[in-house]
């Protein structure tokens, strides 16, 4: 069994307390329903545990790993529901495409909501609103160039957030 | 590397990276660029970051929402029962011939149950409860797999909003969690489920729907509504 591998209850709590929530946000966001969502976050925790003596942090990070198994959970959940009325679900494929966008999109929102308020203004009004950097900076009260320097601090922000997330390419 | 020459320059990376500068402020950003690779270096990674904006939804930057307090709580308990049933299962195992195994053996105990079922992908079974309050209907299928047995549940007829807790017992009556679903009217009457259990030693499957539970012992298919319902449904 590798070392940190994920056998008791305790480990499972520390990993609830540590990325539930981030789960959970996610879960809503793809499958938008908050009640599904629970039932897709307890499923995850119940399987990492049942198969926590497999997990290494030496090959990825227990977010990582959460998170691929919150993938298989959403799958299901879909498969189910394609499936349905009948139990049978044989030859029903949910496709993976619209989870991995909707986890891209979430993580850059997630990183987004980390960053600091004058810089996610900046760019959701320069980038998202396509508004003039003047007509910013004067709405802000402040001069052009530290609405420039903000963009550029803001990029840089999202950056190191995402990498905190264990965001790859 | 970081000299306060480029400062200016730095600054100006951001705008350029979203593609927000004049085509002026661009040129002379790009001939600094030419001859100096920090802010070359800088640029691209800040390109790396302004690709992915596009894939957010600026209506979403708002608070997430947070799971509920019980969850949590609900999780630890499914695990505690799980943990408590899984012992009793190895214990059964130890007695069987492997007593006095170091914790060490138990692993390769566990293996040799997960390689001795042997019935992975074996043949579905399918479970109907029979004798069910009218206009109720449940059924399943079950399917061995390497890590016990996967469930297809299909419910209909209680009350939209039910959670139905789902459990296959073993042998000596341990009820092992399969997990939970909530039955929506007309959206989610089919869950996918899963238990620690290998279906060759499952006498039974159970479901906790709400205050009611129907069993359905599995070698004969049969299922009785054990408890008479304390509360009537309202559907």
């Amino acid at each position: 069994m590798p070392p940190g591998a994920l056998t008791d209850e305790r480990d499972v709590r520390e990993a609830y307390s540590a990325h539930a929530s981030e789960l959970y946000g996610f879960a809503v966001r793809s499958l938008g329903d908050s009640g599904l969502a629970e039932e897709a976050v307890q499923e995850t925790f119940l399987r990492a545990w049942r198969a926590g003596e497999r997990f290494d942090p030496q090959i990825g990070s227990l977010r990582t790993w959460l998170f691929a198994i919150l993938r298989n959970v959403v799958i299901d959940l879909g498969r189910a529901r394609a499936a349905r009325p009948t139990v049978s679900d044989e030859g029903v494929e949910a496709s993976v495409e619209p989870f991995d966008e909707a986890l891209l999109s979430w993580q850059i929102e997630e990183a987004m909501r980390r960053i600091g308020d004058q810089h996610r203004r900046v760019l959701v009004e320069t980038y998202y609103r396509g508004r003039p950097y003047a007509e910013v900076a004067d709405e802000l009260g402040v001069p052009e160039g530290t609405v420039k320097s903000r963009v550029y601090y803001g990029l840089r922000a999202l950056r190191v957030v995402l990498e905190e997330m264990g965001y790859e390419d | 590397m970081k000299t306060d020459g480029c400062r200016h320059w730095k600054e100006e990376l951001g705008a350029y990276a979203l593609g927000h500068l004049s085509d002026e402020e661009r040129t002379s950003l790009e001939a600094h660029l030419e001859g100096c690779p920090a802010c070359r270096a800088e640029a691209d990674s800040l390109f790396a970051v302004s690709r992915l904006l596009p894939h957010a939804d600026p209506e979403r930057f708002g608070p997430a929402p947070q799971p509920p307090p019980e969850l949590g709580k609900r999780i630890a308990a499914t695990i505690g029962d799980e943990r408590r049933s899984k012992r009793r299962q190895r214990r059964l195992r130890l007695g069987l011939g492997f007593g006095g195994a170091a914790a060490a053996t138990a692993m390769a105990v566990l293996a040799i149950f997960v390689l001795s079922s042997g019935s992975e992908g074996g043949p579905e079974q399918r479970v109907a409860f029979r004798a069910l309050p009218s206009g109720i209907k449940i059924a399943a299928t079950l399917q061995p797999q390497a890590f016990g047995t996967e469930i297809h549940m299909y419910v209909k007829g209680i009350s939209s909003g039910t959670l139905c807790r789902v459990y296959m017992r073993g042998p000596g009556g341990d009820e092992v969690s399969a997990g939970t679903f909530r039955y929506r009217w007309g959206a989610d009457e089919s869950a996918v489920l899963s238990a620690a259990l290998d279906l060759s030693r499952a006498e039974a499957l159970v479901v906790h729907a709400g205050k009611r539970t129907f069993v359905a012992p599995l070698d004969r298919g049969e299922a009785t509504d054990s408890n008479a319902p304390q509360e009537e449904e309202s559907t």
